[in-house]
């Protein structure tokens, strides 16, 4: 019985320590996100890069996605509205499920399988090459250097490719119910436009942000956990994706309760 | 030693060159993130440098591709861009172990000494044979 309670307070000692640790390293992050001191010229270059790394490299693969399931999407949804007669929800589907919340979770799943387990994978790389002691001895500031270019440019890229999914759906939303439903470009665009919340559409690209900053920022927090030995670089690579899925289950969860509490309020 | 000298260029086996990074790249790394140059000023001022030792056909290669005189060469080169720099070299003979003597340790830091105030090298006693007259204990 006491090994039992003793393994229970064990785990959420761990996991409470885990939690804190996270939340811990993202204030420093974010301290030195708003120092407008570390944006030097190095800095500016791997940002670049990161950003051609995580948002153009990915847009062959990341647009046939959208278009396949924009278009799988709207064809089974408009045509199940229509046959139990709620056609006229149409816009409210497209506007409050797929833009607000499957493009944002569709983006951050592509862009983690990609660009989370890249970082993830370089930095315990790094760590184990003895690269980021040459950083250390030559006084740049691992943080500013190496970490905030590539939680910026995972934030900017969760924003702006789940703005491009939307569009695309949106887009496909268009010819499908064009070619099906008889549906004007004027009458798409008005019900579009009736079921378009400002609220829901700044609550999303704000959960976009946050999820690129945890997209990027947990990956980078387990690469820095990897030991001197090359062994220990797939085990953080496999831990820090493990966790990244989990935040972004959680941010989900957290983001829906949050808006519902806060549309009830207004 | 690292916090008490900020102008410490060190040259190691323990601070190599970052891998994600041409070796151009990572000498103007230095000046780009400490002196406030521009990439391209800081590049023209790394190609200038790889030039004295004849490197320049090394620019964009990684420090994988690079054989162990060359990589000790660009380390050198890196630690030279620390304004007035303290150099210090680490053991240069681990690093290079093929090498016979310290003449071509002398030759690269004689390419480059207009960058530092003061150079050291510290190896271990049973190389003192390789440095011919040059030591000091």
């Amino acid at each position: 019985m006491f090994t039992i309670v003793e393994n229970i307070g064990n785990a959420g000692l761990h996991f409470s320590r885990s939690f804190w640790n996270t939340l811990s390293f993202a204030t420093q992050i974010l301290s030195h996100l708003l120092d407008h001191r570390a944006y030097n010229s190095a800095v500016r270059m791997v940002l670049t890069n990161q950003l051609y790394f995580t948002a153009v490299q990915i847009l062959p693969l990341f647009f046939t996605v959208a278009v396949l399931l924009g278009i799988a999407f709207i064809a089974i949804v408009g045509e199940y509205l229509r046959s139990i007669g709620l056609f006229t929800f149409f816009g409210n589907f497209l506007m409050g499920f797929v833009v607000t919340e499957v493009a944002p979770f569709i983006t951050v799943l592509l862009i983690a399988l990609r660009s989370s387990s890249a970082i993830n994978a370089e930095i315990a790389v790094m760590k184990v090459n003895k690269e980021l002691n040459t950083l250390a001895v030559f006084r740049i500031d691992v943080i500013n250097y190496l970490f905030l270019p590539r939680i910026i440019s995972g934030m900017v890229s969760v924003v702006l490719l789940s703005c491009l999914f939307s569009l695309v759906v949106l887009a496909s939303g268009l010819i499908y119910s064009g070619i099906f439903f008889n549906m004007s470009v004027n009458d798409y665009v008005t019900v579009l436009m009736d079921s378009a919340s400002f609220f829901d559409l700044f609550a999303m690209l704000c959960k976009c942000a946050i999820l690129g900053f945890f997209m990027a920022m947990i990956p980078i927090r387990y690469g820095m956990r990897a030991t001197n030995e090359l062994t220990s670089i797939p085990v953080a690579v496999l831990n820090g994706m493990v966790k990244v899925f989990l935040a972004i289950v959680i941010i989900e969860v957290l983001s829906l309760i949050l808006t519902s509490l806060i549309a009830k309020l207004l | 030693m690292i916090h008490h000298c900020p102008s410490l260029g060190l040259v190691s086996r323990k601070a190599p060159l970052l891998s994600n990074l041409s070796v151009l790249e990572n000498i103007a790394l230095i000046n780009q993130y400490h002196h406030g140059f521009s990439r391209q000023k800081a590049e023209e001022t790394a190609r200038e440098y790889l030039r004295r030792l004849d490197l320049e056909s090394l620019a964009g290669k990684r420090n994988p591709q690079l054989l162990e005189e060359q990589r000790f060469g660009v380390l050198v080169l890196r630690a030279a861009m620390i304004e007035d720099s303290l150099l210090v070299l680490d053991r240069p003979f681990q690093m290079m172990p093929a090498l016979g003597d310290s003449g071509f340790i002398y030759n690269v830091i004689a390419s480059v000494t207009d960058r530092f105030r003061e150079c050291h090298i510290l190896d271990y006693s049973l190389n003192a044979g390789r440095y011919a007259g040059r030591i000091e204990t």
